[in-house]
């Protein structure tokens, strides 16, 4: 072996170090992606300063060849990566130096997708049911045309009570029948009472939603035809605390925020006692004022405990069982809900009105 | 009705630092709704009696004077116009702070201390009128002249006029069945067994002589009329009522007329039962009480002449009615300033025939309002015995004639009930003691004996007409008394088996989030009923109506047997809004169907206008159907046309039918002739209806995952050119039934008519989608498929433009 072959391994070593450094250095200092070509051509190239070094290669002993081989290897690989690094960072600043320069409008409108709009009474109306049916409440359902009997003698409103009167109630022209009296347009979601007591007896839970008439002039506070909600709870030990827990619980669900009530005496013949709700103004939260008329309380609906002639009437065992009853007016609830002052926008099909919901 | 404070202290002990809001809120809460308490004081509040000490003339003003007015510790410097201004006069000094009316006219203004031209004055010098009081001596430039009561300087006006009492407004509704409230008596009955202060029963003074002249009566009908007693009292003077009843019937929101008919009044006020004065001279031999003959007429007190039928009781004389019972008296027995002698009415009639009486003849009158409330028929004595004390009080000569006719026939026996309070605290929800509830039922004047479980109630009278009759009533009072504010509000408790959800209720929420937020429509709520004229403008005829009997309004008589009059309403009231609509109502129709109970179906039915002309909303309604349909794993079949739908265009218009051949939906373009009677033209209009309760009944509850395909499909265009009036399904179908197994989809995507296309044919194009279960097709297998295709489509002597 030649003796000028002995140094040959030292300084390749020295030089493939050399060059790692050098080319590192260099690399820090690359803005560009043209100065990094030029960089690698210079280093890593075909003829570059790598490919100068291994050219050594071919003097080394067979036993010097792997090591430096392998020496050289690693010094490539090394190189390749930090490049192929510097590459990614030079392309990824310049996108976002390209992206960053660009004129973008968001303030243009959004493109609306044509939806729909569901009607504010029938979106208040699945919320009563929902927190009713969560409360173990069925929902019923009942003629919207009703006979005289469901809608009063079966309710204890005997036929000289002035709820009988001509002007509240429309009737069916040539409708008569020898034990249901004239045909009306139910006045109140109450027949179904009756209706669904004789259906399913005691026990008995249950809510009906549903439309009911009035022969009434109309305003903006009142409408021929509007929006109640039955609710009917019998069982044995059924007390008017229950139905103060009841409302309490619900109307608290509905509005999202702490409500109360408190129970006023009032009078409904198909129910006794009965009861007047109402509930804590959420205004001002019970401080009293415009909406609440100054008394921190709302009026909400009529309820009591049921009537045991109405019990009767339903085949229910009044010995047995007891329960309440109470109806509020859905389309009121919906009003002081939206702050809508006429009445009137519920039905006319004005859709500027609908698609505020 | 109104009730005075100052009144019902006649009747109870109230204790003097009573808050009459509290006891007002306390009414509300325990007995009936009180709606306002209103302190007569209020409206003088920062008014005093002031003593002129100077006047000065103001520098600037001809017409005004400035006044130095001690008004208490204190003077002031008022600038005034009064025309009889002068020094040493007692003036109404209104202060900053209270609140009068600008010359009597006009709406209420707060004072403040102001500049008047330059001069500052320290509220004014009131006129009568400012102060809401009536004064006719007043001149017009006049300021109110107190001098002749010569008040302390500084007392309160309120105090000067006796302004002090409060009045408690009640609910009339809230008292509907509580006829012992219908006076200052009852309430005040119930206050002393709210607050516990003693009750006052009246006990009048009057001695009834037992012999003389007495008034002749006769009743006809007991059940109309179950008590009659009257009186004579001889030699009255008919004048003026002294100030004190004027006061109280002011108070209540009663006008005055004279003594003997305030006395009638006041009674009325204060025991709630409604009397009746005539004038004897008139009254020819005797009264009678009987119902009308039919047709006979009497001038009531307004003036107004009343034609009577034979249901209506009237009071009357030999000769003719003198009053219509209950209701109001007649003018020909009317008292007047020469009348001397009288004869008190004071009865008691049946309550729903007042009612009904005064309902026909559209007479309400305070009389009304009590008697039809059912009254205590033991009230009407009293009532005839407080009247007369207090005609001897206000006409000190006059004389009662005799004792007292009372003709009566109704049962005095005692309302007695078993009451269970062991049920009443279940009812209640609170565990009230039986000692407790005994103590709650004899504040309230029921008698009550027995002890532990059961209780024997027995009702006093005047609560027993109409308001209490059976055991829950007793629960009532018990409840009432406890305090419904003392309940805790609980839960029932739930029971384990919840009832299965109203589905077709539920599913009527799902039908509006996909009509509404996936389709795009918007919900509109129409009424039940149209108008004879509706229906006509739809070509519809009146059969299976129902007919409202008493219509508000003409467009307002029939119940609708279809939703799509009630849509079509709608879209006119938007079509000057929007330039396409697309609505859908969710509701009821009403069928006569022959029975005493009419079909009552729920309705989903829907409309898509568009403007100009076009048959794109039929195919936009049809594809809302479809989505409902297939939303709802509803299978139905397709047919052409719809049965007996008269406002539908006759061939744009289609069914989905249920196997049995049941309509479930249909579909069309709005008739020519409909459209124009909505003033809807210019514009495209296609309705839907779909029959929700029988869609339901068609709903697939089993439906199943089908599993993946797991070998690529391969789509083929093809392009046909046909006779134009081959149907679209007729070419699906020959595409499809070139290979059944591996077609597993055609869609049509483009009708094309115009330039380069023959006329009287039409070139439509399909993508199919092929796929096997098992593999996937080859070349091969794909060309045969084409092929029988093209020769299927050929069959229908299409052309194929290009695949």
């Amino acid at each position: 072996m030649p003796l000028k072959n002995l140094y040959i391994k030292p300084r390749m070593k020295n030089e493939l170090q050399q060059l790692e450094s050098s080319a590192l250095k260099a690399l820090k200092e690359v803005k560009t992606l043209d100065e990094l070509k030029d960089l690698e051509v210079k280093f890593l190239g075909r003829k570059g300063e790598l490919t100068g070094i291994l050219r050594g290669l071919k003097d080394l002993s067979p036993a010097e060849k792997p090591e430096m081989g392998a020496l050289s290897n690693t010094v490539k690989k090394k190189l390749e990566a930090a490049f192929a690094s510097k590459q990614q960072k030079l392309e990824n600043d310049s996108l976002e130096q390209q992206l960053s320069g660009q004129f973008f409008d968001t303030t243009i409108p959004g493109k609306s997708r044509p939806i729909g709009h569901i009607h504010p009474l029938s979106q208040i109306q699945e919320e009563v049911e929902r927190i009713f049916s969560q409360m173990g409440f069925s929902i019923a359902d009942g003629p919207e045309i009703e006979s005289e009997y469901y809608n009063f003698e079966g309710l204890n409103i005997p036929a000289d009570h002035p709820a009988r009167d001509m002007q509240d109630t429309f009737f069916i022209e040539g409708k008569d029948h020898k034990d249901h009296g004239r045909m009306v347009l139910r006045t109140h979601t109450s027949p179904v009472q009756v209706r669904s007591m004789e259906k399913y007896g005691a026990p008995l839970r249950l809510i009906v939603p549903g439309r009911v008439f009035r022969n009434e002039a109309t305003d903006a506070s009142h409408d021929h035809t509007f929006d109640q909600v039955e609710g009917i709870l019998i069982d044995e030990n059924i007390s008017i605390a229950h139905l103060k827990g009841v409302m309490k619980e619900f109307l608290t669900r509905l509005f999202g925020k702490e409500v109360n009530v408190r129970f006023r005496p009032g009078y409904f013949p198909f129910v006794e006692p009965g009861l007047e709700l109402d509930f804590s103004c959420l205004i001002c939260e019970g401080k009293g004022c415009r909406v609440c008329k100054k008394t921190g309380w709302v009026e909400f609906m009529g309820s009591g405990m049921i009537h045991e002639n109405v019990l009767k009437a339903g085949g229910v065992d009044h010995k047995k069982y007891q329960g309440w009853a109470f109806g509020f007016g859905l389309t009121r609830l919906v009003m002081m809900r939206y702050g809508i002052d006429d009445i009137r926008h519920l039905t006319n099909g004005d859709l500027r009105f609908n698609h505020q919901f | 009705m109104l009730i005075s404070l100052d009144w019902l202290k006649d009747f109870v002990d109230l204790p003097a630092n009573t808050d009459p809001q509290e006891l007002g809120t306390l009414l509300t809460l325990k007995t009936a709704e009180v709606e306002k308490v209103e302190s007569e004081s209020a409206q003088f509040d920062n008014m005093v009696a002031g003593l002129v000490l100077s006047i000065s003339k103001h520098p600037d003003a001809d017409k005004l004077q400035v006044a130095k007015v001690s008004i208490g510790k204190e003077t002031s410097q008022i600038v005034c116009g009064g025309a009889n201004l002068k020094e040493g006069m007692y003036v109404a000094v209104t202060k900053p702070g209270s609140f009068v009316r600008w010359h009597g006219e006009g709406d209420l203004i707060e004072l403040k201390t102001t500049k008047v031209r330059g001069v500052e004055s320290e509220g004014m010098i009131a006129a009568s009128c400012e102060l809401g009081i009536d004064n006719p001596e007043e001149g017009e430039e006049d300021i109110m002249d107190l001098s002749a009561i010569k008040p302390e300087p500084g007392t309160p006006l309120a105090e000067i006029f006796q302004k002090n009492d409060t009045i408690f407004e009640f609910d009339n509704k809230s008292l509907t069945h509580r006829p012992d409230l219908w006076g200052h008596h009852g309430i005040a009955r119930e206050v002393a067994a709210l607050t516990g202060g003693k009750f006052k029963k009246l006990e009048p003074k009057v001695k009834i002589p037992t012999k003389g002249e007495s008034p002749k009566v006769e009743i006809k009908d007991f059940k109309l009329c179950p008590r009659y007693c009257g009186l004579i009292i001889n030699n009255i003077t008919v004048e003026e009522s002294p100030d004190w009843l004027k006061k109280r019937l002011k108070a209540t929101g009663h006008g005055t007329h004279s003594n003997i008919v305030d006395i009638t009044n006041y009674v009325m006020h204060e025991l709630g039962q409604p009397l009746h004065a005539f004038d004897k001279s008139y009254i020819e031999g005797g009264i009678i009480v009987r119902t009308a003959t039919d047709k006979e007429k009497i001038t009531t007190l307004d003036n107004k002449k009343r034609e009577l039928s034979s249901e209506m009781l009237v009071i009357a004389d030999h000769k003719k009615p003198v009053a219509i019972a209950g209701v109001m008296g007649g003018e020909n027995s009317e008292i007047n300033e020469k009348t001397t002698s009288i004869i008190i009415e004071s009865a008691n009639f049946h309550a729903s025939n007042i009612r009904k009486t005064a309902t026909k003849l559209g007479l309400r009158t305070d009389a009304v309002q009590r008697f039809e409330k059912s009254l205590d028929p033991l009230l009407a004595e009293l009532a005839l015995l407080r009247a007369a004390e207090l005609i001897l009080k206000v006409c000190p000569n006059a004389e009662i004639a005799g004792p007292i006719t009372d003709v009566k026939k109704f049962s005095e026996k005692t309302l007695e009930i078993s009451f269970d309070t062991e049920k009443a605290a279940s009812k209640i929800g609170a565990k009230i003691s039986s000692a407790e509830m005994k103590k709650f039922l004899e504040s309230l004047e029921f008698e009550v004996s027995g002890t532990g479980k059961t209780l024997k109630v027995k009702v006093p009278s005047f609560r027993a007409t109409k308001d209490v009759a059976i055991e829950d009533d007793l629960v009532e009072e018990v409840a009432r008394m406890y305090g419904y504010d003392n309940l805790a509000p609980e839960l029932p408790p739930l029971p384990i088996n919840l009832p299965r959800e109203n589905t077709e209720r539920f599913k009527k929420h799902r039908a509006r989030e996909l009509f509404s937020y996936g389709l795009g429509f918007d919900e509109i709520k129409g009424y039940s009923f149209y108008s004879k004229t509706d229906l006509e403008n739809c070509l519809m005829t009146e059969e299976a109506h129902l007919k409202v009997l008493n219509f508000l309004s003409e467009d307002q008589t029939h119940m609708r047997t279809h939703m799509t009059p009630s849509i079509l309403k709608a879209l006119q009231v938007n079509v000057k809004n929007f330039p396409e609509l697309r609505i859908y109502e969710v509701g009821r129709t009403y069928l006569e169907i022959g029975e005493f109970m009419p079909l009552e179906e729920k309705i989903i039915a829907g409309a898509v206008m568009i403007k100009g002309e076009s048959d794109e909303p039929f195919y936009e309604v049809k594809g809302a159907v479809e989505a409902f349909l297939s939303k709802f794993k509803i299978k139905t079949k397709f047919s052409q046309g719809t049965e007996a739908l008269p406002y539908a265009h006759p061939t744009k218009s289609a069914s989905f039918l249920a196997k049995n051949g049941d309509s479930i939906a249909k579909i069309a373009m709005l008739h020519p002739t409909v459209q124009k009677n909505h003033d809807l033209k210019g514009h495209s209009i296609a309705f839907f209806e779909i029959n929700f309760t029988e869609a339901l009944k068609l709903e697939n509850p089993d439906y199943k995952f089908t599993a993946l395909p797991k070998f690529p499909s391969i789509l083929l265009d093809i392009s046909v050119l046909v006779d134009e009036n081959i149907e679209i399904t007729k070419i699906a179908n020959a595409i499809k039934q070139a290979n059944t197994n591996l077609i597993k989809n055609v869609e049509l995507f483009d009708i094309y008519q115009g330039e380069g296309i023959p006329e009287g044919k039409k070139a439509v194009a399909f993508k199919i989608e092929t796929q096997a279960p098992d593999r996937t097709l080859t070349d091969p297998e794909m060309n045969e498929i084409k092929n029988k295709i093209f020769k299927n489509l050929e069959a229908l002597g299409g052309k194929i433009r290009g695949a």
